[in-house]
C-alpha cells in the first residue's frame, strides 16, 4: 500500500539528509507503528507519503514513494487526499471550520464529492468515531480526545486507504488516548484502513501494532518487522518489553496480558525480596529531618462561578518528589499556579517558605516557587538559546553563566545561537528548567513536562529531578505519565473534582490502582513493584546470592 | 388550523440582510424621530424574539450602545461649532476663536434649539442604521455568511473563518504569556508586560499557521478546476462596464451638472455589475457545498419583509407624509401613520422566521487547560 | 530524470504575487476609492445645500465600496492564494484583530498597525493589501462594530500594508528606522483619511467644520482642517509616536519571526525530485539531485 523506493531527502539548506536510503513497504490493513527518538526523521517519513515532504517544505527527495499506486512526484498532496489522511499532533491547529460537522465535509467539498454522497459519508464518519452528539458543537468548545476524533474525522471522511497520524495521542490524557487508539483500531480491523502510527508513548499503542518500524537517526539505516523482533534490542522500548529483556525471557511480551502469562515464575522467583531490599531503590518514607517547603491549608479556588479546587491541604517537604496525578479538569494545574502564586485563593490559605507567593513582587516569587508550565515555549521569548540564558541570569540576578552551566548539566552541547522555537521538545523543556532553576528556588513545580518527550529524554528528566530532590529541593510534577510517576516520585496526589482523594507513599497509591499502576506493576501484581530497575536490581541480587558453582567436578 | 411546528434551524444569511437592508433604506430615507424609533423597535422585536446564545448574538446591545455614542458626538458638533442662525437660544457658551493656523475656527457661542433638534434628527438617523447592522450581526452567524460566499471569494472566507476561530485563543494565549513572565521574575502589569507578550504570541501563531497550511493542503484545498472560458469573459467584461459605470456614477453625483441618470443610477447599475461579476467569477464546478442552507419559504418571507417596509416608506414618501419634519421654523414632527404602518410590516420575521437551534453551553474558561 | 517544481512562482518568496492585471484593477479601484473618500472636499452632491438631504452621495458610496474591495480581493485571490498564504493570513488577521480588542477602535487606536507594516515588509505587498482589508473585517466582526465607516476602514488599511510593502529594500538599523518612519506616517495618514471619511456624517452640513458642498475645495479644505485638528488630530499625534516607538522596539524580533515563518513556509524553495539513484551513485549529496 505504502513503498519506499531507496528514497532519501534533504530539506533546503540542511548539511545533512534527513532521510537516507530509506526502503519500506507497508501492506494494506496493516497497523505500522513508526519509534525512534525526537529529531531521528520520523515526521520526516511520515510527510513523506503524502509528498508535504518535499512539496511543502522543499527540497531534494531522491527515489520514489508510492501510495495507493500513485506516486508523490506525479501527485501534489491535495490530489492525493483521496487516498491518504494526514493527521497532525495538535489538532486544533489544523480545524478551518467552526462547527464538528463542517469540519468533516471540508475535504469532501474541496474534492468535490456531489452533496448526497457527502451527507452520507458525513453520518458513517460521526457513527464510526462517536461524534455524532457533538456534530454540531463548536469545535473550540470540544476536549481533547474529541478534537482529536474530530481531526482523524475530517480526513477520513475523503474515503483514504491509508492513514498516517503524527504522535496522535501525545497531548491527550490517558482516557482521551484510549478512545482515539480504540477508533483507530476499529479502523483496521472493521475498514481495512492502513494506518501508519509515530508514538513516543509505546506501551499504549504497540500492542496493536503489525509491524514496527525503528528510524534510529544519525545516518543509521531502518529497522523493520515484526514488533518482537525490532523491540528485543531497540533503544526505545516499552516497559512490559524491557522487563521480558531483564528477566531474560525468549520471547519478548508486548502488553501486559501476554507478559502475565510468563510472568508466574518470575514473581515465584522475586517473592522472597521486597523492593525496599534493592540498593538504590527508593524509600517507603521521606527522611525524617525534612521540613516543610510548603503548606496548603483548605485551598478553595474558582474560575468565575465554576469551582476548581474544593478545600485541598497538603504539605510539600524538602527532598520529595511528589507526583500531582488526577484527569484533565481536576485541578491539578490549579493547585501549582495557586503554589507558585500566579492566583490567589479564593478561601484557605497557601504559604511558600512562610510567605504567601500571591503577596510577592515576581522578583521575589521566583525565589521561592519555580513553574514550568505545560507549554516551556510560553516562558521563552529570546531568539537564541545565548540570549534566554542571559536573560535568566538578569532576572535572577545571577552571576553571568550561571544559567548555561545549568542548562549544560541538562542538556549538554545546546547550540548558543540556536533559536528556541527551533529545538526538540526535550531541549526546549531543558532550557526551561535551567531559567527557572536558576534563581534556586525550594519549590519546584513541573506541569506536564513529559508530554512530546522521547525515552532519553525522559530518563535525563527523571535523573534530574531526583538529583534536585538530593539537593533538597521539594519537587511537584502535575502528569499523567505513570511510568515516570513510577521511577521518580516518592509521594502521590490524586485529585479529583478539586479534592485530595489520595495522599500517600507512591508505591501504595499506585500500585493496586488500576488507572496509575504501572506495566510492570501490572504484571507483578499482587508484588509492589514498580519498575524494571527494581525487578533488575533484585534480579541482580538473587544472582549474587546464589551460592556459586563448586569448583572442581566437571572440568 | 394548528400551524405546523418548525423545527429550529438558522435563517439563511441573505433573508437577514435583505431584512436589514429594507430597515436601513427605511431609515436613510427619513428623519422623523417617531418614524426612526419605530425602525429601531421592530429591530428590537425581532432581534429580542429570534436571536440564539451564541457568541455573536451580542452584537446588537454593542450596536445600542454606539449609536448612543453616536447621537451624543453628533450632536456636540453643532453645539461646539455650529452655525450661529437666529432661534430660541438654550443657553450660550463661552465663544473662542481659533487663530487663522487652526483655519479660524469659532466655537462656542449661543446655542440654538434648532441646532440641537436638526443635529439630533441626523445623529439618530446614523444610530438607527448602526442599530439595525447589529441587529442583523446578532441573528445570523457570521460563519454561515462565510460560507454562502460567492465562490470568488471562497479563498478570503477561509481566511476569515481561521481568524474568528483564532482570534479568541490569541487572547488566551496572550494573558497566558503575561501570566508566563510573572514566572520568570518580569512584572506582568503594565506595558512593559505587553510589549513584552508580543513575540511568543506571534511566534506560536505563525507555527499554527504552518501547521493549518500542512493540514489544508493534505485536504485537498486549492485543487482548481477550470471555469468554462465564456464565463470567465463575461465576469471580466461585467467588471470592466461595472468599474466604468461606477466610475460615471461617482463622478455624476459629485457635479450637479450632470444629466440625473448618470447620477445615482449610473453608479447604482455600476454596483449591480460588479456584484454580477463577482457572482459569476470564480465559479469552479469542482468544488461543492455541503448542506447549503436552503432558500426557503421563511426566507421569503423575511427579505420581502424587509422590502415591503422600504417601499412602504416609499410610496407614502411620495404621497406626501412628512418624513422630514422641518427643524428651522421648529415644530413638532408629525407621525405619518401610512409610513409607520409600512414600517410595521418589517416585524413579520419576529413570527416567520425558524427560532434558533439552542447550542451547547460553552465550557467554563479553563479549569485544567491542556496546552 | 529529474523535475524541479517550482512551489512559488518568479523566483522572489513572497506570499502573493501581484500580477499585472490585479495591480490595474487595484488602481481602478483605488482612484474610485479616492473619490469615495474625498468627495466632501470637491463635490456638490445637491446642488441644493439643505442640511438634511447631503443627497446620498455617502450611502452610495459606503455601498459601493464593499463591492469594489470584495472584487479586488477576489480578483488578487484568483488562483494565487494557496493555503499557506491563506493560513498566514487568516492567523495575521486574527492576531491583528485581538490587538484592536481591548481598545475597541471605532474611530481611535489601532494598534492593528504594529502588525500590518512589518507583515507587509515581509510577505509583500499584495499580501499586506489583503491583510489590511481582512484584519479590520474580523475585527470588526469580532467586536461587533460593523458600521457604514467599515469599508472605509477595510480599504484604508489595505492601502497601509499595500505601501508598506513597497518601501526601499533595506536591512538591518536602516530598515527599522524607515519603518517607524513609514508607520508614523501612515497612522497619521490613516487617521486624516478616515476623519475624511466620516465628516460628511458626523459633522453635517450645518456646523462651521461642516464641509460645505459646492464652495470649492479651497474652502473645504480650510474647514476640514477645523474638523481635523478639534476632533482627532489629538489622538493622532500620539498615536502616530507610539506606533512609531513599537515599531522601534519591538520591530527587529517581529520582523525576524515573520521571516523565520516565511523561510519555514518555503514560499519559493525550490523543490526537486530525482529518480530512484544508480546503485554507484556515492550517495545523497548536499541537496543536489542526482541523476537516473
Amino acid at each position: 500500500m505504502i513503498r519506499f523506493d531507496r528514497v532519501s531527502f534533504t530539506y533546503p539548506g540542511a548539511s545533512r539528509p534527513a532521510l537516507s536510503e530509506v526502503d519500506l513497504e507497508v501492506g494494506e490493513g496493516e497497523l505500522c507503528l513508526v519509534v525512534g527518538p525526537t529529531g531521528s526523521g520520523k515526521s520526516t517519513l511520515l510527510r513523506a507519503v503524502n509528498g508535504l515532504v518535499p512539496r511543502f517544505s522543499g527540497g531534494t527527495l531522491l527515489g520514489t514513494v508510492t501510495v495507493g499506486g500513485r506516486t508523490t512526484e506525479d501527485h501534489a498532496p491535495r490530489e492525493l487526499a483521496d487516498v491518504v489522511g494526514v493527521v497532525g499532533q495538535d489538532p486544533a491547529a489544523g480545524f478551518v471550520a467552526d462547527v464538528v460537522e463542517d469540519e468533516l465535509a471540508h475535504v469532501m467539498e474541496n474534492l468535490g464529492v456531489a452533496p448526497d454522497a457527502m451527507r452520507r459519508r458525513v453520518e458513517d464518519v460521526l457513527d464510526l468515531l462517536g461524534l455524532h452528539e457533538v456534530r454540531r458543537r463548536p469545535l473550540a468548545s470540544l476536549s481533547g480526545g474529541q478534537q482529536q476524533r474530530v481531526a482523524i474525522g475530517a480526513v477520513l471522511t475523503a474515503g483514504p486507504r491509508v492513514l498516517v497520524l503524527d504522535e496522535p495521542t501525545s497531548a491527550l490524557d490517558p482516557a482521551a488516548a484510549e478512545e482515539v487508539l480504540a477508533a483507530l483500531t476499529r479502523l483496521v480491523h472493521d475498514l481495512g484502513t492502513t494506518v501508519l502510527v509515530a508514538e513516543h508513548r509505546l506501551e499504549r499503542v504497540v500492542q496493536y501494532a503489525d509491524r514496527v518500524v525503528l528510524v534510529p537517526g544519525g545516518g543509521a539505516p531502518l529497522v523493520h518487522g515484526e514488533p518482537a523482533t525490532v523491540l528485543a534490542d531497540a533503544p526505545v522500548a516499552p516497559p512490559v518489553v524491557e522487563l521480558g529483556r531483564a528477566a531474560g525471557w525468549s520471547t519478548v511480551p508486548l502488553s501486559v496480558r501476554d507478559a502475565r502469562r510468563g510472568a508466574g515464575d518470575l514473581r515465584a522467583r522475586l517473592a522472597p525480596l521486597r523492593p525496599d531490599d534493592v540498593p538504590g531503590a527508593r524509600r517507603a518514607a521521606p527522611p525524617p529531618t525534612s521540613g516543610a517547603v510548603a503548606r496548603v491549608e483548605g485551598l478553595h479556588a474558582s474560575y468565575g462561578t465554576v469551582p476548581a479546587l474544593a478545600g485541598v491541604s497538603l504539605d510539600l517537604r524538602a527532598g520529595e518528589v511528589v507526583a500531582l496525578m488526577g484527569r484533565n479538569g481536576s485541578g491539578k494545574s490549579t493547585l501549582l499556579t495557586h503554589l507558585v502564586g500566579l492566583r490567589a485563593p479564593t478561601r484557605g490559605r497557601v504559604e511558600v517558605g512562610g510567605r504567601r507567593p500571591h503577596e510577592l513582587a515576581p522578583r521575589d516569587a521566583v525565589r521561592s516557587a519555580g513553574l514550568v508550565p505545560q507549554d516551556p515555549g510560553l516562558l521563552l521569548y529570546h531568539d537564541t538559546v545565548a540570549g534566554e540564558c542571559a536573560a535568566g541570569d538578569r532576572d535572577a540576578g545571577l552571576a553571568p553563566g550561571a544559567t548555561r552551566a545549568a542548562l549544560d548539566r541538562l542538556v549538554p552541547g545546546l547550540h548558543a545561537a540556536a533559536h528556541p522555537r527551533d529545538l526538540s521538545e526535550g531541549q526546549r523543556l531543558a532550557l526551561a528548567l535551567a531559567v527557572v532553576l536558576a534563581a534556586e528556588p525550594p519549590l519546584v513545580l513541573l506541569d506536564e513536562p513529559t508530554r512530546g518527550l522521547d525515552h532519553a529524554g525522559k530518563r535525563r528528566l527523571v535523573a534530574h529531578l531526583r538529583d534536585l530532590a538530593g539537593a533538597g529541593h521539594a519537587v511537584v510534577l502535575a502528569t499523567h505519565d505513570v511510568e515516570v510517576v513510577a521511577e521518580v516520585a516518592d509521594r502521590a496526589v490524586v485529585l479529583a473534582e478539586g479534592e485530595v482523594v489520595a495522599d500517600g507513599p507512591a508505591r501504595e497509591v499506585v500500585v493496586h490502582s488500576p488507572v496509575f499502576a504501572p506495566q510492570v506493576a501490572k504484571v507483578l501484581a499482587p508484588e509492589p513493584w514498580l519498575t524494571v530497575g527494581e525487578v533488575a536490581g533484585a534480579l541482580a541480587l538473587l544472582d549474587a546470592e546464589r551460592p556459586a558453582p563448586v569448583d572442581g567436578g566437571a572440568r | 388550523m394548528t400551524a405546523r411546528p418548525r423545527p429550529p434551524r438558522l435563517l439563511h444569511p441573505a433573508a437577514w440582510w435583505a431584512w436589514g437592508a429594507g430597515l436601513v433604506v427605511v431609515a436613510l430615507r427619513t428623519t422623523n424621530p417617531f418614524l426612526l424609533a419605530l425602525v429601531l423597535a421592530v429591530a428590537g422585536f425581532v432581534v429580542a424574539s429570534r436571536r440564539s446564545d451564541a457568541p455573536w448574538a451580542g452584537s446588537f446591545a454593542g450596536s445600542l450602545k454606539l449609536g448612543v455614542v453616536i447621537v451624543l458626538v453628533r450632536v456636540a458638533f453643532p453645539v461646539l461649532f455650529g452655525n450661529r442662525l437666529p432661534g430660541t437660544t438654550l443657553f450660550t457658551l463661552p465663544s473662542v476663536t481659533l487663530p487663522d493656523w487652526a483655519a479660524g475656527v469659532s466655537i462656542g457661542g449661543p446655542v440654538t434649539l434648532e441646532l440641537v433638534v436638526g443635529a439630533l434628527y441626523q445623529g439618530l438617523r446614523l444610530a438607527v442604521v448602526v442599530a439595525v447592522v447589529g441587529a442583523v450581526n446578532s441573528l445570523c452567524s457570521p460563519y454561515r455568511l462565510l460560507r454562502a460566499l460567492p465562490d470568488a471569494l471562497y479563498e478570503a472566507g477561509v481566511a476569515v473563518t481561521v481568524a474568528l476561530s483564532f482570534a479568541p485563543q490569541v487572547a488566551v494565549v496572550a494573558r497566558r504569556v503575561r501570566e508566563a513572565r510573572r514566572l520568570r521574575g518580569r512584572p506582568d502589569r503594565g506595558p512593559a508586560a505587553w510589549r513584552g507578550s508580543v513575540l511568543p504570541v506571534l511566534e506560536g501563531a505563525l507555527e499554527r499557521a504552518i501547521a493549518l497550511a500542512a493540514s489544508m493542503d493534505s485536504r485537498g484545498y486549492g485543487r482548481h478546476g477550470t471555469a468554462a472560458p465564456g464565463l470567465r469573459r463575461l465576469a471580466a467584461g461585467l467588471t470592466l462596464a461595472g468599474l466604468v459605470l461606477a466610475g460615471i456614477g461617482a463622478y455624476g453625483v459629485l457635479d450637479p451638472s450632470v444629466p440625473a441618470v448618470l447620477r445615482a443610477p449610473a453608479l447604482l447599475a455600476g454596483a449591480a455589475a460588479l456584484a454580477a461579476a463577482l457572482a459569476l467569477a470564480g465559479r469552479r464546478s469542482d468544488r461543492t457545498r455541503y448542506r447549503p442552507d436552503p432558500w426557503a419559504g421563511s426566507e421569503w418571507a423575511v427579505a420581502l419583509s424587509g422590502l415591503a417596509a422600504a417601499v412602504g416608506v416609499v410610496v407614502a414618501g411620495r404621497a406626501g407624509a412628512v418624513l422630514d419634519p422641518s427643524v428651522n421654523p421648529l415644530e413638532v414632527p408629525s407621525v405619518p401613520v401610512a409610513a409607520a404602518l409600512g414600517v410595521l410590516l418589517a416585524v413579520v420575521p419576529a413570527w416567520a422566521a425558524p427560532e434558533a437551534p439552542a447550542l451547547a453551553p460553552r465550557p467554563a474558561p479553563e479549569l485544567d487547560v491542556a496546552a | 530524470m529529474s523535475a524541479t517544481v517550482p512551489s512559488s512562482p518568479a523566483g522572489r518568496s513572497v506570499a502573493l504575487r501581484l500580477r499585472t492585471r490585479s495591480g490595474l484593477l487595484l488602481g481602478a479601484c483605488s482612484v474610485i476609492g479616492a473619490v469615495a473618500f474625498a468627495w466632501p472636499l470637491v463635490g456638490d452632491p445637491s446642488g441644493s445645500a439643505s442640511s438634511a438631504h447631503v443627497g446620498d452621495a455617502p450611502w452610495l458610496f459606503a455601498l459601493l465600496l464593499p463591492l469594489l474591495l470584495a472584487i479586488v480581493l477576489a480578483e488578487l485571490a484568483e488562483g494565487v492564494l494557496d493555503a499557506k498564504a491563506v493560513a498566514l493570513l487568516g492567523v495575521l488577521a486574527a492576531c491583528g484583530a485581538a490587538l484592536r480588542l481591548p481598545s475597541g477602535g471605532v474611530a481611535g487606536f489601532e494598534p492593528v498597525f504594529f502588525l500590518l507594516v512589518p507583515a507587509g515588509r515581509v510577505l509583500g505587498r499584495g499580501f499586506g493589501f489583503v491583510l489590511g482589508a481582512l484584519t479590520l473585517f474580523v475585527s470588526a466582526l469580532l467586536t461587533g462594530g460593523v458600521g457604514p465607516w467599515l469599508p472605509f476602514q477595510m480599504l484604508g488599511a489595505a492601502w497601509m500594508g499595500f505601501f508598506a510593502g513597497c518601501l526601499p529594500p533595506a536591512r538591518g538599523r536602516v530598515e527599522i528606522a524607515v519603518l517607524a518612519g513609514y508607520a508614523a506616517l501612515a497612522a497619521l495618514a490613516y487617521g486624516l483619511v478616515m476623519n475624511l471619511s466620516f465628516w460628511p456624517y458626523v459633522a453635517g452640513t450645518d456646523t462651521s467644520v461642516s464641509f460645505s458642498p459646492g464652495a470649492g475645495l479651497a474652502e473645504n479644505l480650510r474647514r476640514f482642517w477645523g474638523f481635523h485638528l478639534t476632533t482627532s488630530l489629538g489622538f493622532d499625534l500620539p498615536r502616530a509616536v507610539f506606533t512609531a516607538g513599537f515599531v522601534l522596539v519591538a520591530g527587529r524580533p517581529v520582523l525576524g519571526a515573520l521571516r523565520r515563518a516565511s523561510r519555514r513556509a518555503a514560499f519559493g524553495a525550490p523543490v526537486t525530485f530525482a529518480g530512484a539513484t544508480a546503485p554507484s551513485d556515492p550517495g545523497p549529496g548536499e541537496g543536489v539531485a542526482g541523476p537516473a
